[in-house]
């Protein structure tokens, strides 16, 4: 498992593409872009080599778990291909252009081609990298986005309260659905206007976890309190919690076919047990012996049934008994997992309380991301939710992309060893 | 029958006073308690006994014939032969599990054809109870839209009595027999005279002709008597010796037959009729692989098969479904001691998903 961030690539296709393109423009300042990792690549061609492992398997009969890794690998070995055609012409077209017998006419003609080329390249270099980046397990989920004042008493909490307002525009200029679960201004009442205490905002669309996961941590501001009667400016902070918004498995009993439902188990991981007549059986023997044991092998679980005298029914009820308990298991897994990430994204704001995380500053009129390292100067565009908000959170996704393809580079330099 | 250890019989009482009783048939705790239990069911859903005092009297007094090793199917008056329950009664087999699974097995392997005939044509032959028959297009119909005509043929009349009870029963409750015909009919598969032989009983073909039945069959099944004589006392248990009939086990003597070829006295003549009624799949139920080895023997002698495979008693088996290749020859499928013998020829290698 990697230990990187997890980033959306539905995101991520949003914003590395014009990124990419950006490169290709700018390539005497980024020409490192078109090039790619060796560890990535490496992996990459490994990945490649497994799917078409898995293709021929599933050639021989249906297997739905390879169908399910096919398809996930399926966008990596595209990317591989196209990355690989790119690279191929621009050594084509370099040895061409170096090639003394090449003629003039044709070097040149190689040589406008070359730079096109090259920008093919350094698109089809970061369409790799970002295939290969795994997509985090809950992007695809809608979220809750848990606003607090921090340091800094009653500006913090109507600081609290402006954040709160600059996600609400963004999500309504992006058409994202949203829904106020929790609105508390800090005497305990509901009415607005008055500093926030908390709020949690569902964002209801799917995706959105993967979009707003890099908003959380501690937002800090330097502004002239409206309750500060001297001018002076005070820094004072809030914090924004992200948490994926995981409903009720929505797949059940009804889904056992369904590879993606905690009911459903592949029948080649089952062994079935009839415990039969001892000896010859057939005709020698008329034992009323029906009971069924099955054993899920990759848990371990056991079932075993002897109730009906009918093997079928026992075996049926054997099953439906395993599937359950397995669904269970699933369950209980994934809660595990989704507490341990809770606390993981709860860790990364704590970071950020010694450790801000984005500078609003009233004074410059402008935002800082301390991640991306990015400063944009329309404060006021941001805290309409604007375009310019947009902008900072883009640059947050590709630092964290960035950070996940280190650590697939980790990764792979590790395992190697 | 090695005795019981007494530790086990101490534990069994502590559990009922009426378990050690069923230990003596059962030989371990759990398939005693599970009879216990399933005599139980079976007095208070079905015994006419109207109070306690006489639901436990009846209680004891079947359990006390269990232990006597009367089969609990008898007891109880039915067997479950595959989902379904088929009346039992003395004088006739009771059906076997395995049997069941084989006939899943083919009805699986059918279903998945998309080339079956509108209309197929199913021979059973040693019917017994009519188990094969009756689930068969049970499981059959319940997939497929197929016409089905199904006749099961017994020597014994009480079998053929059996198993039109056992089609009434199913028609009262009104399973879906739809537009399939089924029937039986009391035959002697084999075909030569016999010392002690009703002449009463029609040899089958002649059986087939009287009675306006079809001459060609599709599909050919089988579940004859299959134990040799010296097997019979080694191999068969107390119970299936003392209470099911030998004739459902034990083919007859032949002038000059050896034991093991008694044993197989009906497979030459099955493979015969498969012939002459134009069999396009064949499955006869043997009881082991050296058994099977030499049906496939003959079978391949007979020369009008175009693959021929051994199942074993589990031949679907989930995990462990596996060929395996005995001595180069056919191919064993499943997993468990050898069962039956598959053959096939023309369309029903298509039928059976077998590719040609
Ligand atoms: C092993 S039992 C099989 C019964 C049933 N098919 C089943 O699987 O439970 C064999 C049956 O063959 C019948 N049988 C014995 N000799 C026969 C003969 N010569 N012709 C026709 N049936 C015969 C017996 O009466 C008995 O019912």
């Amino acid at each position: 498992m990697t230990t990187a961030p997890w980033i959306c690539r539905t995101c991520l296709s949003r914003f590395v593409r014009p990124l990419a393109r950006s490169n290709a423009r700018f390539q005497s300042t980024r020409s490192s872009k078109e090039t790619i990792p060796a560890g990535l690549l490496a992996r990459a061609r490994n990945i490649a080599i497994e799917h078409k492992q898995l293709t021929e398997k599933l050639a021989n009969g249906f297997d739905a778990r390879a169908a399910k890794k096919i398809g996930e690998y399926s966008p990596i070995v595209e990317a591989l291909k196209a990355w690989e055609k790119a690279n191929e012409s621009v050594g084509e077209l370099t040895s061409l252009i170096h090639d003394p017998e090449t003629d003039a006419e044709l070097r040149e003609l190689a040589a406008e081609d070359l730079s096109a080329t090259r920008a093919t390249l350094a698109d089809a270099s970061q369409s790799l990298t970002t295939s290969l980046v795994p997509v985090h397990p809950f992007a695809h989920l809608p979220c809750l986005i848990e606003i607090r004042p921090g340091a800094g008493g009653s500006e913090a909490a109507i600081f609290a309260g402006d954040l709160l307002r600059m996600y609400q525009a963004f999500c309504n200029r992006k058409g994202l659905r949203t829904m106020l679960l929790k609105y508390e201004n800090i005497n305990g009442g509901q009415e607005a206007g008055i500093p926030l205490s908390e709020a949690i905002l569902e964002v209801g669309t799917e995706n959105a976890y993967g979009m707003f996961r890099c908003e959380a941590g501690v937002h800090r501001v330097q502004r002239v309190p409206v309750t500060e009667s001297k001018g002076r400016t005070h820094t004072s902070a809030a914090s924004v919690l992200v948490l994926p918004s995981i409903e009720e498995n929505t797949l059940g009993e009804e889904d056992v076919d369904d590879p993606e439902s905690d009911y459903y188990i592949d029948p080649k991981e089952v062994k079935t047990e009839v415990m039969r007549a001892r000896g010859a059986g057939g005709q020698h023997v008329n034992t009323t012996e029906s009971a069924v044991r099955l054993t899920h092998i990759p848990t371990n679980i056991v079932v075993s049934i002897q109730d009906s005298r009918s093997q079928p029914k026992n075996k049926e009820k054997a099953w439906r008994l395993l599937r359950s308990r397995v669904a269970q298991l699933r369950r209980e897994k994934r809660e595990e997992e989704l507490a341990a990430m809770k606390r993981s994204v709860v860790g990364v704001a704590k970071m950020g309380r010694g450790d801000k995380v984005r500078t609003y500053n009233w004074g410059q009129q402008r935002v800082t991301d301390h991640r991306s390292g990015t400063t944009v100067h329309d404060l006021n565009d941001v805290m309409d939710g604007g375009q310019t908000l947009e902008k900072v959170m883009e640059s947050v996704r590709n630092w964290l992309m960035e950070r996940d393809v280190e650590a697939l580079l980790a990764e792979e330099s590790s395992s190697k060893t | 029958m090695p005795r019981l250890p007494t530790s086990l019989i101490r534990a069994a009482r502590l559990i009922d006073p009426l378990l050690p009783l069923l230990l003596r048939p059962c030989r371990d705790l759990r398939s005693a308690q599970n009879e216990l239990r399933w005599l139980c069911e079976h007095i208070q859903n079905h015994a006419g006994a109207r109070n306690i005092t006489e639901r436990t009297a009846l209680l004891k007094k079947l359990v006390q014939e269990r232990s006597t090793g009367k089969p609990l199917q008898y007891i109880l008056g039915t067997e479950f032969f595959g989902d379904f329950e088929i009346e039992c009664r003395p004088g006739v087999l009771i059906p076997r599990q395995e049997t069941a699974a084989s006939i899943t097995q083919l009805v699986h392997l059918l279903r998945k054809s998309k080339s079956l005939p509108p209309e197929l044509r199913i021979l059973d032959l040693c019917t017994g109870t009519g188990c094969i028959p009756l689930l068969f297009q049970d499981e059959l119909s319940k997939h497929q839209d197929i016409r089905l005509e199904l006749l099961g043929v017994d020597i014994s009349k009480k079998a053929i009595q059996l198993a039109r009870s056992n089609l009434a029963k199913l028609r009262s409750q009104g399973k879906p027999t739809a537009g399939n015909k089924i029937s039986f009919m009391r035959a002697d598969v084999l075909d030569d005279a016999r010392e002690g032989y009703d002449h009463e009983i029609p040899k089958l073909m002649s059986a087939l002709e009287s009675q306006h039945k079809s001459s060609t069959w599709d599909i050919l099944i089988s579940n004859p008597p299959y134990v040799s004589p010296s097997e019979y006392w080694k191999t068969t248990t107390r119970s299936v010796r003392c209470f099911e009939p030998q004739l459902a086990l034990v083919p007859p003597p032949s002038h000059g037959l050896k034991d093991l070829d008694q044993g197989d006295r009906f497979y030459p003549r099955l493979l015969h009729i498969a012939r002459d009624v134009a069999a396009k799949i064949v499955l006869f139920e043997v009881a082991d692989l050296d058994q099977a080895l030499r049906v496939t023997g003959m079978a391949r002698q007979a020369g009008i098969f175009s693959g021929i495979e051994i199942w074993r008693d589990d031949p679907g088996g989930s995990a462990e479904l596996e060929s395996t290749y005995a001595s180069g020859d056919f191919p064993i499928v499943g997993s468990g001691n050898g069962r039956s013998v598959l053959c096939w020829r023309g369309e029903g290698a298509v039928w059976l998903g077998k590719h040609v």
